[in-house]
């Protein structure tokens, strides 16, 4: 269970995050939806303590996350895997290598940093990487990998770390449509097999209502939506994105403009 | 009919005045940079005594000089050249690498991205910079002074040297590489070490080879260099034949230097490619 208890991220004067509080049960998938801005991204970073909280509490089945230190916020931040939307692999390491990062804090030092990898924990690497189609890559070079791709990995890395809960960023932010299903499929598959709980941040609300089962929206850092996706109405849409709601839902379409309008009046319209 | 966009010069005139009319400010500051650098080299020309006719007396002299240099010939002396030779380039390779092997560390200190605090970062910055102001020829000087002449003083001096230079070329890379990497492996519970070793390393390696190997291309040349104040090499060899007027012979060392230093820029060029290329590293 994760119980998020006012928890407020400054940066200077602006609060990013702004005395949000909420739990979490676990094996949920939660999305956390908003625009860009509203502060998702630092409320995940603040979870994995990424980013140091300047007031609240984060806890985790009673423990204090908030006040980890040293070994022990290592071994939080491998149980709160996070899934970038730049993916954060490192570009010139092997996949298999990158997958393995995953391990960094399960094992002593010195053979990480002299990569004497334990047999077993390549083969759950490798296991994890087949899981999502990936083994054959195994000894390419991350950089070399296209989006959908190095998602993947990055999600075979969070895997290995046998994590609690998954916190993704706008993990399919820089993908295409199709690479966009397998990485949600994959998510909502390690959600569902194993029990994992999902928290992801998510602005497209349609992906958000088909995968989540919760939804959190966040506006100016407040979270200012708690409940089900079938819950979320198109006056709550609207306040959320500051936007004509039926441009979020993708209801009805756009009104298609009449004629074609001249060079540069477009701007002026 | 035409599909072109119909242009309104005179609209677009009035629009956007410091397209059309910049001011007269921005449109004199070309040629007034030039005129400013022309006078500068005048200056120079005249304060440094340039004088025609000095060079045109003088380029008899390195015609004359030209023409004892052919054939090159080493003479007796070819084991004695290659020996120096070789010990000119154990030299360059000997001290750049010492340079690199305790700048690597000391850089890591140097950078933004691993010690944040400035109070920190300052000392090392300001030490790096004073070992770098003081050449290679004079730290020659210095370590003949403390260890004697030879080729030991030579790659101490090397070692110095560029060791302020690899510190603040590597710290630059360092604080160039990507954060996103970096913290990849600090959010999947890596420490402070993992995020260098496996976060940073791999994004910084390939430059720092790449700046060790050109340094090892230009210290055979400071070799050469402080060869002829007394490190040992083959400077000092070149520096005997030129005082004796041996002409045949200096124009064979030359040679050599330059033969040499050709074939270190083609391997250097080979390695560089092998470890920036496709290949994963760690």
């Amino acid at each position: 269970m994760l119980v998020v208890d006012g928890l407020t991220c400054r940066f200077g004067a602006k609060a990013a995050v702004d005395n949000a509080s909420f739990e979490i049960a676990p094996g949920g998938f939660v999305g956390v939806i908003g625009r860009s801005g509203a502060g998702k991204s630092t409320l995940l970073r603040a979870i994995n303590r990424l980013v140091t909280p300047s007031q609240g509490q984060i806890m985790f089945d009673g423990v204090d996350v908030t006040a980890l230190r040293g070994r022990e916020l290592r071994q939080w931040r491998a149980r709160s895997a996070m899934i970038f939307q730049q993916f954060n692999l490192v570009g010139r390491l092997d996949v298999l290598t990158n997958v393995l990062m995953g391990r960094l804090a399960a094992m002593p030092a010195w053979r990480s940093l002299s990569q004497v990898w334990p047999e077993q924990d390549c083969a759950l690497a490798m296991s994890a990487l087949e899981q999502f189609d990936m083994a054959s890559l195994a000894a390419q070079r991350a950089d070399q990998l296209s989006g959908g791709q190095q998602q993947r990995v990055a999600i075979a890395r969070a895997l290995v770390q046998q994590p609690d809960i998954i916190l993704a960023d706008e993990p399919i932010a820089s993908l295409d449509p199709r690479n966009t299903k397998i990485v949600m499929d994959a998510l909502l598959r390690i959600n569902k097999h194993f029990g994992i709980t999902v928290l992801c941040n998510l602005h497209s609300l349609d992906l958000a209502r088909t995968y989540c089962d919760r939804l959190i929206g966040m506006s100016a850092g407040r979270v200012v939506f708690d409940g089900a996706p079938s819950a979320l109405t198109e006056h709550i849409a609207r306040e959320l994105y500051d936007l004509e709601a039926n441009e979020v839902m993708g209801g009805t379409p756009m009104p298609v403009p009449e004629g074609i309008p001249a060079l540069g009046t477009a701007a002026a319209a | 009919m035409s599909r072109r966009p119909h242009i309104e010069p005179e609209e677009l005139r009035k629009r956007y005045p410091q397209v059309f009319d910049p001011p007269i400010t921005s449109r004199l500051a070309t040629p007034a940079m030039l005129a400013a650098a022309l006078a500068i080299l005048v200056f120079g020309l005249v304060d440094l005594d340039f004088s025609v006719s000095r060079l045109i007396n003088g380029v008899g002299q390195l015609g004359w000089i030209s023409l004892m240099m052919l054939p090159p010939d080493p003479g007796s002396s070819l084991p004695i050249y290659l020996k120096a030779l070789g010990e000119t380039l154990s030299i360059a390779l000997l001290g750049t690498t010492l340079a690199a092997v305790f700048a690597l560390p000391v850089s890591l200190l140097a950078a933004r991205n691993v010690i944040p605090s400035a109070i920190f970062r300052f000392p090392v910055r300001r030490f790096l910079d004073s070992i770098r102001g003081v050449d290679t020829l004079i730290w020659a000087l210095v370590w003949i002074n403390v260890v004697g002449l030879g080729p030991f003083a030579g790659v101490l001096a090397i070692a110095v040297a560029d060791f302020g230079a690899f510190g603040k070329l590597f710290s630059e890379a360092i604080e160039g590489a990507d954060q996103k990497q970096v913290e990849g492996i600090r959010a999947s519970g890596g420490s402070a070490l993992h995020e260098i070793r496996f976060g940073l390393m791999p994004q910084v390696l390939p430059v720092i080879a790449g700046q060790v190997l050109y340094f090892i291309e230009s210290n055979t040349r400071s070799a050469t260099i402080i060869g002829i104040v007394g490190a040992g090499g083959i400077g000092l060899q070149l520096a005997e034949q030129i005082r004796v007027l041996e002409w045949q012979k200096v124009s064979f060392l030359i040679l050599m230097i330059l033969v040499a230093v050709a074939a270190i820029d083609w391997i250097s060029g080979k390695l560089r490619f092998a470890i920036i290329g496709q290949r994963a590293v760690a």
